[in-house]
């Protein structure tokens, strides 16, 4: 799952669809579902962050309106979502997907996406009990320190 | 040993079988259902071949018309081609021409290893065994007929395509005198039926 998740979107793939989108938009004033997908599919697949939003933005959009491809626009939401780490809305995606069809694919990635959250939630504990640590050698410091102080005093 | 890494891509009509037989390889499961794939999926097997392992990387292709244009990108370093076909379904032989054209344009291994691979002969046949050998011989490919259903022959579609692309890609170290014992063999298996 991994390299298919880090697999990155040619760039000229990406240009070649964002000109389509471009295009058609200018002449048009609309985009077509297709040209919209295939640019949304390119960009859901991007290395930044902010194109995979924008993606998602897209199929959010498509999702709603076209319902014949909605299959698709739900596995992307959720592909899309699990490479920006947002374990919650991918996981969402996932089940709305199986609840609809039965699919190995969906549940693969539904799969992933619970053990990368998994992994997440065991890291933030891992760092909150690390800060508790340290946050208890400061405080034992202090009166180590404050219990010198007195017993110089007398 | 080092690791290699082989990249195949997985082609054909929707409903032929690919997600199936790579399902069957995998993970040795089979699902009556068809779950159409979306888009693009992967998965991976180490491989044996000749005391050496090779991380096979199998991109699995959506069958579908509306993904023809997205996926071209996912050609781009494979070794090798699994061209599918359905042996209980003609026109999806008839289409492997159209794969093998867009396979060519997008390809950027001149040496890419095909195989031809007629599906699910456990049940009843339409498309002759020699339809199918043909149409391999006619593209210098290799050619054989499983049921991902009953387990039939479906290892051996891959190995005998990371044989030949070992035998020519990694042959002996230069590569150029290697003998390539594995090109334009024709698997002679014997016609068998299941039924299960």
């Amino acid at each position: 799952m991994d390299e298919l998740l880090n697999d990155v979107v040619p760039q000229e793939d990406l240009e070649r669809f964002e000109k389509k989108y471009h295009h058609e938009l200018e002449l048009d004033g609309e985009v077509t579902s297709e040209t919209k997908f295939e640019y949304a599919f390119c960009l859901v697949r991007s290395r930044y962050t902010n194109d995979i939003r924008k993606g998602l933005m897209f199929l959010e959009d498509l999702a709603r309106t076209h319902p014949d491809g909605r299959r698709d626009y739900i596995y992307y939401l959720a592909f899309g979502n699990a490479r920006i780490k947002n374990y919650t809305e991918g996981l969402k995606y996932c089940k709305a997907f199986l609840e609809i069809e039965s699919n190995d694919q969906v549940r693969s990635l539904e799969e992933y996406i619970k053990k990368q959250s998994d992994k997440e939630v065991a890291k933030g504990m891992a760092v909150a009990g690390g800060a508790a640590l340290v946050l208890g050698g400061i405080l034992g410091l202090g009166i180590a320190m404050s219990r010198n102080k007195q017993k110089r005093d007398k | 040993m080092t690791d290699r890494a082989i990249k195949l891509l997985v082609i054909g009509e929707s409903g032929v079988g690919k997600s199936s037989l790579i399902r069957r390889f995998v993970e040795n499961k089979f699902d009556e259902n068809h779950d159409v794939t979306i888009g693009m999926d992967f998965k991976s097997k180490v491989m044996n071949i000749d005391g050496a392992d090779f991380k096979v990387a199998l991109w699995d292709t959506a069958g579908a018309e509306r993904f023809r244009s997205l996926t071209p990108s996912f050609y781009r370093k494979a070794l090798g081609a699994i061209l599918v076909y359905d042996i209980t379904n003609r026109d999806s032989l008839v289409k492997l021409e159209a794969w093998l054209a867009e396979l060519d344009s997008y390809s950027d291994n001149p040496n890419i290893a095909i195989i031809v691979v007629g599906n699910k002969i456990d049940q009843e046949r339409v498309v002759d065994r020699e339809e199918g050998r043909k149409f391999a011989r006619k593209h210098r490919a290799l050619f054989i007929e499983t049921s991902a259903k009953c387990d039939q022959f479906v290892s051996d579609v891959f190995k005998d395509i990371v044989e030949k692309i070992v035998s020519s890609d990694f042959g002996n170290g230069n590569g150029s005198n290697s003998i390539n014992i594995g090109s334009n063999q024709d698997l002679e298996e014997p016609t068998s039926t299941c039924y299960c």
